[in-house]
């Protein structure tokens, strides 16, 4: 099939997907009851229960509840979000660019450090170095999240006072405008130092938090990538060449033992995103895993209703692509088969 | 070169270790209450009605080193839905912010219960002329030379619109029917007089009424400039803005994260000494590491926290005044049968016993609950007269545990020998859950065969559950709104055909029902102050003859702060967290 009618039928199906999608989730978040909830007080009467069931349509048979969502998310609609008090279309973009952010960060903390740290131990196989880097990647990996992020506050944040928490400056914040909402590319755009080092400074403890197991996973498939590849003949011909070791490593071995773990680092990524519910509730970082886990416990639907789309877009549209970028890359591949 | 990095990596490595070596030797020094830095320690709140005054309680500073000088930082626990004083409901985030930004014609003052001139130039009294002598009639002369954050000038017609803008909103979510149920009519009488004509006389008037959030004044120009007023519907500017006259500027709210609260330079009275931003921190240990850090100046606490917090070098625990919002089980005497969970055996008639009711109130275990789940730092009341409220005594009778007493009125209504088995909902993580589970435990200490089944639900699940009519459960844990008045209380939570007497039922519960509605209606239209409290002097022994809940206990107004605040004071009158942030300095 050719990849343009590959294309055209995979954008087709994409709308079926999604309603499927969202029939599920708005069933299955009603099964703890009625979103009402986080509209009310505990002192609400019977009648004002029905006044604002009324104001949010949720005095409407289920299907037309549905339909009324559905209806306002076509016209760019999506609902009420109760735990940001304002319109969920206002309020998602910049959660989303405080996620991805962060998760960028992280990724950084995570690939530098763990290629860093697993090149270190496996040039140093059985040593003393990868006997304490294999110590530093298995606590990273055993480590629960919440457990290190408070860790680093209270050494970082309570006693040393290095390190902040939240994403800003208030004052330094306010002092700049934020086209894209990510903040260091906002501050770096106003040309505004201070506002990129403020950013830096308070991505720091939460970046390294989310990372910290992801390093752990890059390091240890770092080092037996290269364990296995200086094992390797060619490696043993470099050597007889008469080529330093700093080269070999360089040029040849390190070289072939990031394929494996590149493919890794893309798996990882995906881990990143699940642990900002966790890091930011810790670090008060204001994205969509925080907002997503208090609409979660105070039965948010139009905010888990968004989030959900959001990802389910994104993951169809990422599969879409990977599709049809192996087919470029491997002509072996056959669309639609 | 290769030197270099490998020195480099180990560095990390060490770092690592290191941090965890610190880690690991962080953990005992919070426990540690033998040095409380000069702070009042908890439990030191002795009898009822003896806790130290506010302001009493400031230690000497530690001497650390101010954080953030120009802006005093709250740790708050929670976000606000609105800033509207017509949407706001009681003892929600928004009053926070509701009580900086706008003010009242008077206000509490900061000692105590005693009112004091807001927005009005006097408070309006018997002697000086301002109430009319049938009651009815109260005239408010306003203080002029006000300006609203807009800039426009404070007059009448700014404090009728507000007012009439909130009968007019009628909101479910807010507080109209606070002036709704007692103004018949207001007027203009001049640019700065400003007249309301009750429908009744009412001892509550004031200090429940006037001085309530939902009375706060906001700029005319500024509502109708942003959507005016329209029946019903919210007005989404005020939602999210104040336009208020009070001596902060509301300037930003990050949902989310932080409100930005501005001195207001052109305040009518004495300006606030610093900016304020108040942090929304929901995971309370990041609150008091916050706090630790000395980022956040002062946070919100509960008794839980009080430990981590005791002997921290340069905090100061703040227990003041008992809160206005007593923890309570309620009893539902209108249910149908098979209308409550399927395990559930109790029918109908179960709670309209008075016995049963009696016999609950002595076998819950009152002291296991204060000295518990609120470390001490709460006292039992009296049905239902909180301490601090006008119309408390200490001569009241008050439930204890007495399971003798218990056994003997469970035999009596002949429950005894079967048992019952019967759930509770209460929301989940909180003392309204350690509540249940004392009342659980409490009643297997007594009868084995008395089984409380205990649902902990979601907040937003517990309040859909709550206000459902009927309530489909038998019993439920919560606390009750923090009034300033025993009028409103009692009308609330006392009066058979009172809000929630109603809705629960009550007038089928009471054994003289008539006597103590007569009694509530009668307290709460008599001016005479000892008149009032010899009302509520006879109604406190009925009510404890025939209560309609178990009260748990009553908590002890808390705060926990930098010892570099200066000037802290601590209403439990004022909405929470009790505190006027225009009064400290650091």
């Amino acid at each position: 099939m050719q990849i343009r009618d590959y294309l055209i039928r995979r954008l087709m199906i994409l709308p079926i997907l999604l309603i499927g999608v969202s029939l599920i989730v708005f069933t299955l978040s009603r099964v703890g009851g009625s979103p009402v909830g986080i509209y009310l007080s505990h002192e609400m009467t019977p009648d004002e229960v029905a006044e604002i069931e009324e104001r949010f349509g949720l005095d409407q048979p289920l299907p037309m509840q549905y339909l009324a969502w559905a209806g306002g998310v076509l016209r760019g609609d999506l609902g009420w979000s109760g735990v940001s008090v304002a319109p969920v279309t206002q309020v998602f973009p910049d959660k989303l660019a405080a996620t991805m952010e962060l998760s960028v960060a992280a990724a950084i903390v995570a690939v530098t450090l763990g290629i860093g740290l697993g090149t270190f131990a496996g040039a140093r196989r059985d040593r003393l170095p990868d006997h304490l880097t294999r110590i530093f990647s298995v606590s990273g990996a055993s480590m629960p999240v919440f457990w290190f992020g408070i860790l680093l506050l209270i050494v970082f944040w309570v006693y040393l006072g290095w390190f902040p928490t939240g994403r800003s400056d208030a004052t330094v914040y306010a002092s700049i405008a934020h086209p894209t909402g990510l903040y260091t590319v906002d501050s770096l755009m106003a040309g505004n130092l201070a506002a990129f080092w403020d950013a830096i400074w308070h991505l720091v403890l939460p970046a390294i938090t989310l990372g910290f197991g992801t390093t752990a996973i890059i390091t240890r498939m770092m080092r037996s990538s290269l364990v296995e590849e200086l094992g390797e003949d060619y490696v043993e011909a470099a050597r007889a060449k008469g080529l330093p070791e700093r080269l070999v490593m360089k040029r040849h071995a390190r070289r072939n033992a990031l394929i494996p773990t590149i493919t890794v680092i893309g798996l990882s990524f995906g881990f990143l995103l699940q642990g900002t519910v966790v890091v930011e509730i810790i670090f008060q970082w204001p994205g969509l895993g925080r907002w997503l886990a208090d609409a979660v416990l105070r039965g948010d639907q139009a905010t888990i209703m968004a989030y959900v789309l959001f990802t389910s877009v994104l993951f169809l549209t990422v599969n879409l692509v990977v599709d049809i970028v192996y087919a470029y890359l491997d002509r072996r591949v056959v669309l639609g088969a | 070169m290769r030197k270099s990095s490998t020195s480099r990596a180990m560095k990390i490595v060490a770092l690592f270790s290191i941090l965890v070596l610190i880690a690991a030797c962080t953990g005992g020094d919070t426990s540690d209450s033998t040095s409380p830095g000069g702070t009042e320690a908890p439990g030191a709140t002795e009898a009822p009605g003896g806790t130290e005054a506010p302001g009493d309680t400031e230690p000497p500073d530690d001497g650390g080193q101010v954080s953030n000088p120009d802006v005093f930082v709250h740790g708050a626990d929670d976000e606000a839905t609105t800033v509207d004083p017509a949407q706001v409901e009681s003892g929600e985030g928004g009053e926070t912010i509701i009580t900086q930004v706008y003010e009242r014609l008077i206000e509490i003052s900061p000692e105590g219960p005693d009112l004091v001139p807001g927005l009005a130039a006097e408070v309006p009294t018997d002697d000086n002329g301002l109430i009319s002598e049938d009651g009815l009639t109260f005239t408010f002369p306003i203080r002029e030379g006000v300006v609203f954050h807009d800039g426009t000038d404070l007059t009448a017609d700014d404090v009728k619109y507000s007012w009439d803008r909130v009968l007019t909103m009628d909101l479910p979510e807010g507080n109209a029917g606070l002036l709704a149920d007692i103004v018949a009519s207001s007027e203009v009488v001049d640019d700065f007089t400003f007249a309301v004509t009750l429908q009744r006389p009412s001892a509550s008037f004031l200090n429940s009424v006037v001085t309530a959030s939902v009375a706060s004044i906001v700029s005319q120009d500024a509502v109708e400039a942003n959507g005016g007023v329209a029946a019903g519907e919210v007005n989404q500017f005020m939602t999210a803005n104040a336009v208020g006259t009070g001596p902060y500027e509301l300037t930003t709210w990050n949902r989310g994260e932080n409100f930005q609260l501005s001195v207001f330079e052109d305040y009518w009275g004495e300006p606030a000494n610093v900016d304020v931003r108040i942090d929304i921190v929901p995971d309370p240990d990041v609150r008091i590491l916050g706090l630790r850090a000395g980022d956040y100046d002062m946070i919100e606490v509960d008794p839980s926290l009080v430990p981590d917090l005791e002997g921290a070098e340069g905090i100061v625990i703040y227990a003041g005044e008992y809160l206005l919002e007593p923890i309570h089980i309620g009893f539902n005497y209108r249910f149908e049968d098979g209308s409550l969970p399927p395990e559930d055996t109790i029918g109908p008639e179960f709670f309209l016993d008075p016995r049963i009711r009696q016999a609950f109130n002595y076998t819950f275990n009152y002291q296991a609950f204060i000295d518990g789940a609120l470390g001490g730092l709460g006292a039992p009341i009296p049905h239902y007269f909180p301490q601090g409220m006008l119309g408390f005594s200490e001569d009241y009778p008050v439930y204890e545990q007495d399971l003798a007493m218990a056994e003997q009125l469970f035999r009596d209504a002949g429950v005894w020998d079967e048992g019952f088995t019967v759930s509770v909902i209460a929301e989940g993580g909180n003392l309204f859950e350690t509540a249940a589970l004392v009342l659980r435990d409490s009643m297997a200490q007594l009868n084995p065969a008395f089984d409380i089944r205990v649902l902990a639900l979601a907040e937003a699940q517990f309040d859909e559950a709550h206000a459902s009519d009927p309530v489909p459960y038998a019993l439920w844990v919560k606390n009750s709104d923090p009034f300033a008045d025993p009028d409103a209380l009692m009308q609330a939570y006392i009066h058979p055909d009172g809000e929630w007497g109603e809705v629960h039922g009550m007038r089928d519960a009471y054994q003289d029902p008539d006597t103590i509605a007569s009694i509530i209606e009668e307290a709460g239209t008599e001016l005479d102050v000892d008149t009032r409290v010899a009302l509520y002097a006879e109604l406190a022994p009925m009510l404890f003859e025939d209560p309609m809940w178990v009260i748990a206990g009553n908590e002890t107004a808390l705060n926990a702060h930098r010892s570099w605040v200066e000037g802290f004071i601590m209403n439990p009158l004022w909405p929470r967290p009790g505190v006027k942030f225009a009064l400290f300095d650091k």
